[in-house]
């Protein structure tokens, strides 16, 4: 790895003023949460910064704050967050993202935004195709090796959307605030991720120098149920090949409304209004289930090789929905 | 807290304790070369195994790093670098961390606990000795992580479940697949006891699934109803490793941890080109930055990789070498693979090197390439050498290689069914979780190489002959060693391009591999496609078995490529074809039963099929048509096939787990049971021993094992206690060393307890018969027993048998295939060592499944690149993907062997995939004929049999 600069931020402004001196001086940065990713990234030389801002020093970020609803520190660790009792109660859907992440070594480290703003696993990325997220203008996964890509919102990059907590976070309604060097600003979780036809090099709206501050939730209704379940390629640590977060609001065993958003299916966490649609003010039966499901696959566009995830899919978001309704 | 500090004064005036961990250690900053500038550094204050200190690190330094090279603290390994598989897992302010992928800059003012603080006084700590009465360490190189791991779920969760300590240790992989005995010590040491027993009671008491806990004892031993075999003195007992302290406290020595003063780092350039010419190669401006020693490249380095060549290991002999065609060397041109050594630097530093591999400038011509076998072998393809793509044996003979016997035209005649089928396995890395390293040191003539290696010996052999040089001039040494599942019983390219930098530089060098370059550079298990044709009576009684087969090598054939299997059924017509083939991939070699896994894939899985679509049952099927004789002609020198599948069907409750109707559960969650059985080689064979007694009453037995994982030394020393009639205590194994070991055959074909073992009851039958004449030593006096026997068979052959049973669950909806029940039962001869017995069964077998199930290494077929090597990519098994293995041993004793010992290391592992695969198409209703059986795969075929509805 390339000697570089370490430099510790106390707190947000002189993180957002490291990141512009670096930039000021002509030097690449690059802002570590966790730095699993980080430093992977940087040992296979897809990156070569410079100078490493850490936010993981910055303590007023390290925090969940029950309070209208509940405010998450963006350099809150996915462990402790997992294990935070009100997110466990109110947030399941959160929680549960936030433990089937990797391992528990990672999960130790990692943070939120981390996790948020982490770059795609593409196998073409991740072993150094000058691909559109590497500064090229190609994505070799379209006539290449496509069993892990997006079956929905794909190109021209056609990654999928490496996070876990991201559904979650958007089925959730959340809210992020971003701190910049043009100051704060804040994004519905919803318009944080952008789609590849907007900007292919980058999976959010995040500016040069900007990073994901804090992440608000609205305070939970009664009766809200919800659910993370994650398909894996093995047992534990892999990416999601198909997930679905799901938020319910029950009135008994009726749904008022509904937020299903897929991960591991798009470049971004692929939300189904049209499943929300069907299942608002309806009971959720089997039948209603298996409608949701063939919803929830309309539209889908697999690419060669990876159509298995059709049927995935739907049989996910039906499961998902069955075992909820029985909760 | 942290202190930018520019100045080496400020480093030196650090605590007492720093300074000498600095004086020991070579790399530090004082080697900083002229010109260069200092990379950016930090003093930063820790705790540190409890103890305050302050270090000065690079900025760029992981934590791994500077704990390994700058701290001492050698215990911590590093396996991938990458965060995917936990060998370097240390407690930061008591949190299981992987030290790889943290900055050791980011630790100012965190506690950190590696695996050496978690001896206090001298005393293992009761999980470090839960590990060791468990057999929990095979390789022991994964061991400090799990420790780690272990030790935070116990300060969190005092009485984990076993699932817990399962979702506890998921980030810490263990290739020797002995996850069963690392959770059983876990959940012991969480009880205060190290007793193995209760730990299975209290996996009963989990309320987690029934089916994945285990109802028996973790192995039951019985005794052949034809061979009856009592327990010896020593033999036969449950003994621990006589090194596993060392195994658990991070004092046992790996390759990569070896210091030697003055030593430079190295780093090898490979091709990112499937095949390519190399036009030109401009080092000027590595050669340039500052700290870079030296560089070899294929224009200034002609040696040849023997070993990496034609056949491979003893095959390679002078004559070969001088005869052979297909030459590999060190550094070859063209390149012939992603991953084909282009060049390798040594530097000062192992970033140094780094950077100048960056600034290597390579002329490539791009040249077509061929992957797929079966592709490679048409007349069109891409000719990889001149005389084609077929793969020639050492002697030049481009021939496919087989066997014949009677007439399977005639047999399909005699039939009346005859089926047909295509099998196909994919390539699976060895991943041993030591990656590669070598460390060379030359002394005069002299040359010194470390080298995780399982025969010393060939090693030996196989340096001087590729580098011209005597073999006394050579000495091997591999003290501890990561786990070796094949390839490993020679040298490697490692070797010798270490070895030929230090000649440059007249100085150590150390060539650390990467994860991603282990899996690339190296070799894995070969991908196999194979065509069978079966014809049947129609009582089941097979007629003729014809394969045809193709093994892709990758550009160099390093090993037979040969596919296994049609030998162990009876069958009066069998004819084999099988087309060892050149490609562009990483080169395929010897993995845990080379030609066998995937072999007794195809033809079990074609057998079940064949018994299923007869109504067989597919027990009574192959108790019909399995092996009685070796090729139906040449009787064993006992048989207990029958016994191992008829005592396993019960156990296993066969008839009751078994669908007489394939995929007739309803609903979407499926069960269903499969079998397989396995006859293995377990061949006599010349190995050496030498045990000397000295006047003090010590004896010490000398073998030239190096201990793989599979535990050798604890073995050899339990075969000499025995055959001297002493205590294990009262003797000391010496292994590892050309200089101090005698030649042995090297762990690899699973003949070191046959072979070397045999040796050792030689050597002490010899120094008794001293003893006799001569009385005890006294004084400075000294006995020495030896022995080299080279027993053979007579007319027989020798075999090691048995039957694996798998219940699995399929969740059709999801693609998600699950083992819930595995029984093995094996007839290993003799057990020496029940213990770690146990462990190679269990670890066996776990490997079969993930290579069953999701293992693969996918390549992009436009550019010719691996898009999953490592870990992460390959899907190896984590401790949530192994399910608890019964094990079951069926002891006989043949009179051959020590004490009737027979082969074992491979064949736990020879008969999993095919059991698992035909438990999927019991469960499922639907052969899946094509390995891994990924989620993808059964999703599809699913799909599709639906009419494209799930």
């Amino acid at each position: 790895v390339k000697a570089f600069t370490n430099a510790n931020a106390r707190d947000l402004t002189q993180a957002v003023t490291l990141i512009r001196q670096a930039r000021d001086t002509h030097r690449s940065v690059a802002v570590a949460g966790g730095g699993s990713d980080l430093l992977g990234m940087m040992k296979e030389g897809l990156i070569a910064p410079d100078v490493v801002v850490r936010l993981a020093s910055i303590r007023s970020l390290d925090h969940v704050t029950v309070k209208n609803g509940v405010t998450i520190g963006g350099l809150t660790t996915l462990d402790a967050l997992a294990a935070n009792a009100a997110i466990r109660r109110d947030y399941r859907v959160l929680a549960e993202a936030a433990e089937s992440v990797a391992t528990p070594q990672i999960r130790n480290v990692a943070t939120i935004a981390g996790n948020v703003c982490q770059r795609p696993w593409c196998w073409y990325y991740r072993n150094g195709f000058k691909c559109l997220k590497n500064g090229g203008n190609t994505c070799y996964s379209v006539s290449g090796e496509n069993e892990f890509h997006a079956i929905f919102g794909g190109g021209p990059s056609y990654i999928v959307h490496p996070s876990d907590t991201a559904p979650a976070l958007v089925a959730l309604d959340a809210t992020f605030r971003l701190a910049g060097p043009a100051g704060e600003r804040r994004v519905a979780a919803a318009d944080f991720f952008t789609l590849p036809t907007v900007d292919a090099s980058r999976e959010n709206v995040l500016k040069d120098g900007e990073v994901l501050a804090e992440i608000v939730l609205p305070p939970r209704a009664a009766g809200t149920r919800s659910t993370y379940h994650k398909i894996l390629d093995r047992e534990a640590w892999t990416h999601a090949v198909v997930s679905a977060a799901v938020v319910l609001d029950m009135n008994k065993d009726v749904c008022r409304s509904a937020r299903i958003v897929l991960g591991g299916v798009a470049p971004i966490p692929w939300r189904l209004p049209e499943v929300e649609k069907l299942l608002a003010g309806k009971r959720i039966t089997p039948e209603i289930a298996a409608a949701a499901g063939e919803a929830a696959v309309a539209g889908a566009k697999p690419l060669a090789k990876n159509s298995y995830k059709v049927p995935l899919t739907r049989n996910m978001v039906r499961r998902t929905l069955e075992e909820i309704a029985k909760a | 807290m942290a202190k930018r500090r520019i100045s080496r004064r400020r480093f030196l005036e650090g605590t007492g304790t720093v300074l000498t961990v600095a004086a020991a250690a070579p790399a530090l900053r004082a080697q900083t070369p002229a010109g260069a500038p200092a990379a950016p550094h930090t003093t930063i204050t820790i705790a540190l195994n409890g103890a305050q200190r302050r270090l000065d690190v690079e900025d760029r330094w992981t934590l791994a790093e500077a704990l390994r090279d700058h701290a001492g603290l050698t215990g911590t390994k590093i396996g991938c670098d990458r965060g995917e598989c936990g060998a370097c897992t240390v407690l930061v302010d008591g949190k299981p961390v992987y030290s790889c992928s943290q900055l050791a800059v980011w630790m100012d003012g965190r506690s950190i606990q590696t695996v050496e603080g978690l001896t206090k006084n001298g005393e293992l700590s009761a999980l470090q000795k839960s590990f060791v009465a468990h057999d929990a360490p095979q390789c022991g190189f994964c061991t400090s992580g799990q420790l780690m791991a272990a030790t935070a779920l116990l300060s969190a969760n005092p009485h984990p479940s076993a699932d817990e300590a399962r979702a506890a240790m998921a980030g810490n992989i263990c290739r020797c697949s002995n996850y069963n005995h690392y959770i059983a010590a876990t959940i012991a040491a969480a009880q205060g006891s190290t007793d193995a027993g209760r730990a299975s009671q209290a996996r009963q008491r989990d309320g987690g699934d029934p089916e994945s806990v285990a109802v028996q004892p973790a192995a039951i031993k019985v005794s052949s109803a034809t061979s009856p075999v009592a327990a010896l003195n020593v033999v036969g007992h449950d003994a621990p490793r006589i090194d596993a302290a060392e195994r658990v406290s991070g004092k046992a020595k790996y390759t990569a941890d070896i210091m030697l003063p003055g030593m430079l780092y190295a780093r090898v350039l490979r091709s990112p080109h499937p095949h390519a010419r190399v036009r030109r190669i401009d080092v000027s401006k590595a050669r340039a930055l500052p700290g870079v020693k030296a560089i070899v490249t294929h224009e200034n380095c002609s040696v040849v990789w023997g070993a990496g060549s034609i056949s491979g290991g003893a095959q390679y002999n002078d004559e070969v070498k001088k005869i052979t065609k297909h030459r590999r060397y060190a550094f070859n041109n063209p390149v012939r693979f992603v991953g084909d050594p282009v060049a390798a630097v040594a530097a000062i530093d192992r970033h140094v090197a780094e950077e100048a591999l960056q600034l290597i400038a390579v002329d490539y011509e791009p040249l077509p390439f061929v992957l797929d076998p079966e592709e490679a072998l048409k007349p069109d393809a891409v000719k990889i050498w001149p005389e084609g793509n077929l793969s020639p044996t050492a002697r030049n003979d481009f021939q496919p290689i087989g066997q014949k016997r009677g007439s399977v035209e005639e047999g399909f005649k005699a039939s009346d069914r005859v089926f047909e089928e295509r099998f196909s396995t994919s390539f699976v890395h060895n991943a041993q979780m030591e990656p590669r390293s070598a460390v060379a040191h030359w002394e005069g003539d002299k040359l010194t190489i470390y080298t995780p290696t399982g025969g010393i010996a060939n090693c030996r052999t196989d340096m001087a002959r590729d580098l011209g040089i005597p073999a006394e001039n050579v000495r091997v040494v591999c003290q501890y060693m990561g786990g070796n599942f094949g390839n490993k019983n020679q040298n490697q390219d490692a070797d010798l391009i270490a070895a030929a930098l230090a000649k440059e530089t007249s100085a150590p060098v150390k060539l650390e591999l990467s994860r991603k370059e282990d899996f690339i550079g190296m070799h894995g298990r070969w991908p196999t496609a194979q065509y069978y044709k079966v014809g049947v009576k129609s009582d089941g009684t097979l007629q003729a078995i014809q394969l045809r087969g193709f093994s892709g090598m990758g550009p160099y054939r390093k090993n037979s490529g040969n596919i296994a299997g049609v030998e162990i059924y009876q069958c009066p017509n069998i004819e084999t074809t099988i087309s060892p083939v050149y490609t562009n991939r990483t080169v395929s070699g010897n993995f845990r039963g080379p030609e066998y896994p995937q072999g007794f894939f195809g033809i079990q899985s074609m057998m079940d099929d064949v018994a299923a679509k007869m109504k067989m049952d597919p027990v009574e099927f192959i108790i019909k048509n399995m092996t009685r004789k070796a090729g139906d002609q040449t009787p064993y020198t006992n048989y207990s096939l029958e016994e191992c599948i008829r005592r396993g069907a019960e156990a296993f409750e066969w008839k009751k787990r078994w669908k007489s109707t394939p995929g007739s559960d309803p609903g979407p969650i499926k069960r269903g049971a499969g079998t397989s059985f396995m006859a293995f080689r377990a061949g006599l064979g010349r190995s050496s021993a030498v045990i000397r007694l000295d006047g003090s009453g010590k004896y010490s037995v000398h073998v030239g094992v190096t201990d793989v994982g599979a535990g050798a030394k604890t073995t050899m020393g339990l075969i000499a206690a025995e055959a001297l009639g002493v205590k294990l205590s009262d003797l000391e194994v010496v292994w590892g060393d050309t200089d101090r070991c005698p030649y042995s055959v090297g762990e690899s074909g699973s003949r070191t307890t046959i072979m070397t073992g045999y040796a050792v009851v030689e050597a002490a039958r010899d120094l008794k018969k001293q003893i006799a004449e001569k009385g005890m030593p006294k004084g400075s006096d000294v006995l020495i027993g030896n022995a080299t026997p080279n027993p053979t068979l007579q007319g027989k052959v020798r075999s090691t048998f048995g039957a694996h049973f798998v219940e699995v669950e399929v969740d059709v909806d999801l693609g998600r295939a699950r083992v819930v029940k595995y029984l093995a039962v094996h007839d290993c001869g003799r057990i020496i060592n029940p213990l770690t017995a146990r462990s190679q069964i269990k670890g066996g077998a776990t490997m079969g499944i993930g290579m069953a199930l999701h293992e693969d290494l996918l390549y992009d077929r436009r550019s010719g690149t691996p898009l999953t090597p490592g870990y992460y990519g390959a899907r190896v098994s984590t401790h949530r993907d192994a399910p608890e293995i019964d094990v079951i041993f069926i002891e006989s004793d043949d009179g051959l062997g020590p004490f009737g010992a027979k082969s074992m290391g491979e064949s736990s592992k020879v008969p999993s995939p095919a059991a698992v695969a035909n438990a999927v198409a019991n469960a499922i209703g639907h052969r899946m004929k094509d390995l891994p059986i990924t989620r993808e795969k059964l999703v599809a075929a699913l799909a599709a049999e639906n009419g494209g509805r799930s």
